[in-house]
């Protein structure tokens, strides 16, 4: 039961804009962490541009899901977990964090901002406190406010692509993957079988 | 880029140098990883060692590889002379980029066995193969055969090569309690590695299944081992919630410990009456040394079982709610309750003469497939009556078992409440499902 990223961002008209991120890699090996950082960093961005204003969706992918909230005042937020990790609890994380960041930093510095020039700091321990579930909010709280049938599920990340789009496509042009990191997910669609050797 | 012969037998050599020396240079290495690089940079190593974990790029495997594991089958088919060193050295690369070949982990039985590898040093090695591929069958194996090697060195009748060269001494105490520690230390240390494996893989069931092994094998009848395990291994399962394998050993602790308990009950009550060799004040003082430690040994394993169950069912409960739809907290209950039914079923009207140990033993038989149907037909049993005014419909069967106070035992009426709770509150479809199943089984296997 885990959580791998939590992210800050604002959905701009044509892109998405990283605003703040915090990652727990620890689970990954080593030599790995920071294409998989990398990783998250493209699927984040991918999943909000893709979303629309005012709704929540969660996205499978191989073992992972990400649950996204994109608000209507485009201010949105990812977080990237396992399959055992309780979804409510993430969009009780989510609302929690974007209602807090919209009151600390100024909706002026969304559109442009970056994670140097953005002035918050909690998401590290947010992250590391929501790890356990069960340490954080009280989940009964959530059942009474959240709607589950509004959330939208997503099987793959194909689903959320337009006609036509390859993924594939996608990560040969993102600028948030590194050229090892490209070359990585070649060869790692090349051999989805977990006994090889290279 | 290295092609010919000659540059590829340069280049493997000072691979495999380099990381001889990248562990001499650090003794705590705990990781090992391929780094993806396609191209090797200008003259620099592929080995790559920071913070304690060791990396090699990718691109020098595919030369690599193939020439350390030729050279290995070229010595063993006597076709080629190796140096024991550099029979260490090789096998160390080859079982880090390959550790399921055999042959690899073979030659270092025989390194093992001439006393050239320490046995730990070879344990280390499987360790850090495991961090990298978690379920390697061989690298198992293999821990398996050093383990029973280490068992029989450290035994009381002392080690296989002093027997060889005809000195069979008697050990002194200080070489048997260096043994005994000797021992601990490494099955601790076996707890660890299964732990870590099994947090890299999904129920991984290699990892789960030498940890079974090794309790069954290096801690027989140790009382308090099981308890310790089953204690440390509680939070685990919590966060591991669909990982079937986790579970599946906390269900073997509880049938070890119920056989364990059986035993010293039934060593207890013969003691009691004086028809075993063993009399009651050295049964109690073997209870003592299993961690036991209270004078009323006997009211213990009254209630030491039941409350065992009862903590494992709450746990199961406790997780159920609060991680709707996953079988696997569900496939638990069942084993749980199982077996929790069965030895109540059988503990029933037990007075000082009955044998408990028998009644365990099938028990522990008839628990291996708890999902046969109406394989008992006894008349359901009515001790537990419905009691709707309570929380959970518990009953008091203190007056039972004549006893000190037992916790509160689960059974039919009280596990249909369950059911009916949960599916009253529910909003996931798949904890629906899985509580209407559970509740038929109840019907069709319990029920019986």
């Amino acid at each position: 039961m885990k959580l791998y990223s939590l992210s800050v961002l604002y959905k701009g008209s044509t892109k998405a804009n990283l605003l703040k991120a915090a990652y727990d890699l620890s689970s990954f090996s080593f030599f790995q962490r920071s294409s998989v950082q990398e990783f998250m960093t493209f699927t984040t961005a991918l999943i909000v541009e893709r979303s629309s204003l005012g709704s929540r969706a969660s996205v499978k992918e191989q073992e992972y899901l990400c649950h996204v909230y994109v608000r209507n005042d485009n201010l949105s937020g990812v977080v990237i977990a396992d399959s055992e990790y309780p979804s409510r609890v993430c969009f009780t994380l989510l609302d929690k964090v974007l209602d807090e960041f919209s009151r600390q930093v100024n909706s002026i510095d969304w559109p442009s901002g970056s994670p140097a020039t953005v002035q918050y700091t909690a998401l590290d321990s947010y992250l590391a406190k929501y790890q356990n579930p069960r340490e954080a909010d009280a989940m009964t709280k959530v059942q009474a406010e959240l709607d589950e049938t509004k959330i939208i599920l997503h099987n793959t990340m194909e689903s959320l692509l337009e006609r036509g789009e390859k993924l594939d496509d996608l990560v040969q042009k993102s600028e948030h993957l590194g050229n090892q990191s490209k070359a990585f997910y070649k060869t790692a669609r090349k051999q989805n079988s977990c006994c090889e050797v290279m | 880029m290295a092609e010919s012969e000659e540059e590829v037998d340069v280049l493997v050599q000072r691979v495999v140098k380099d990381i001889t020396n990248a562990f001499k240079r650090n003794p705590n290495i705990d990781e090992i990883g391929l780094i993806p690089c396609p191209e090797a940079r200008y003259n620099r190593s592929p080995i790559v060692l920071v913070e304690n974990k060791l990396g090699v790029e990718s691109w020098c495997v595919k030369f690599l590889l193939p020439y350390v594991h030729n050279k290995l089958l070229l010595y063993r088919q006597r076709k080629q002379w190796l140096d024991r060193e550099v029979l260490v050295d090789i096998t160390c690369t080859l079982l880090l980029l390959n550790p399921d070949f055999t042959t690899a982990w073979n030659v270092r039985k025989e390194l093992l066995q001439c006393g050239v590898l320490n046995p730990e040093k070879d344990l280390y090695l499987g360790k850090l193969a495991l961090t990298k591929y978690p379920k390697s069958p061989e690298t198992w194996i293999h821990r398996r055969w050093v383990l029973q090697m280490l068992q029989k060195e450290c035994s009381p009748a002392g080690s296989g090569q002093k027997e060889q060269q005809g000195q069979v001494e008697p050990q002194g105490e200080a070489e048997r309690s260096w043994h005994t520690e000797r021992l601990q230390r490494v099955l601790q240390e076996e707890m660890r590695v299964c732990a870590d494996a099994a947090g890299r893989y999904p129920s991984n069931y290699n990892a789960w299944s030498h940890r079974i092994w090794v309790l069954q094998h290096m801690a027989k009848g140790n009382l308090k081992i099981l308890h310790d395990e089953l204690s440390s291994t509680r939070l685990w399962v919590s966060m591991h919630v669909s990982d079937h394998s986790g579970f599946h050993y906390r269900q073997f602790l509880l049938k070890s410990l119920l056989g364990e308990l059986g035993q010293s009950w039934e060593r207890l009550q013969s003691g009691a009456l004086n028809l075993s060799p063993l009399p009651l004040a050295d049964a109690l003082q073997v209870h003592r040394s299993n961690g036991d430690g209270t004078a009323g040994a006997a009211d213990d394993h009254a209630s030491a079982v039941p409350q065992l169950f009862h903590e494992e069912m709450e746990l199961c409960t406790d997780l159920i709610e609060s991680y709707p739809g996953h079988e696997t907290l569900w496939c638990h209950r069942r084993h749980v309750f199982y077996l929790w039914h069965h030895w109540r079923k059988n503990s029933q009207g037990t007075g000082p003469q009955s044998p408990v140990l028998t009644h365990t033993a099938a028990l522990l038989s008839e628990a291996s497939d708890p999902h046969n149907e109406g394989r008992s037909s006894q008349a359901m049993d009515v001790d537990c009556v419905p009691d709707s005014s309570k929380h959970g419909g518990y009953t008091q069967n203190t007056k039972r078992l004549k006893r000190g106070p037992v916790p509160p035992c689960p059974g039919l009426p009280s596990e249909h409440l369950f059911v009916s709770r949960i599916l009253s509150s529910c909003r996931s479809p798949e904890q629906g499902r899985f509580a209407n199943a559970y509740r038929k089984w109840l019907d069709s296997v319990i029920g019986q």
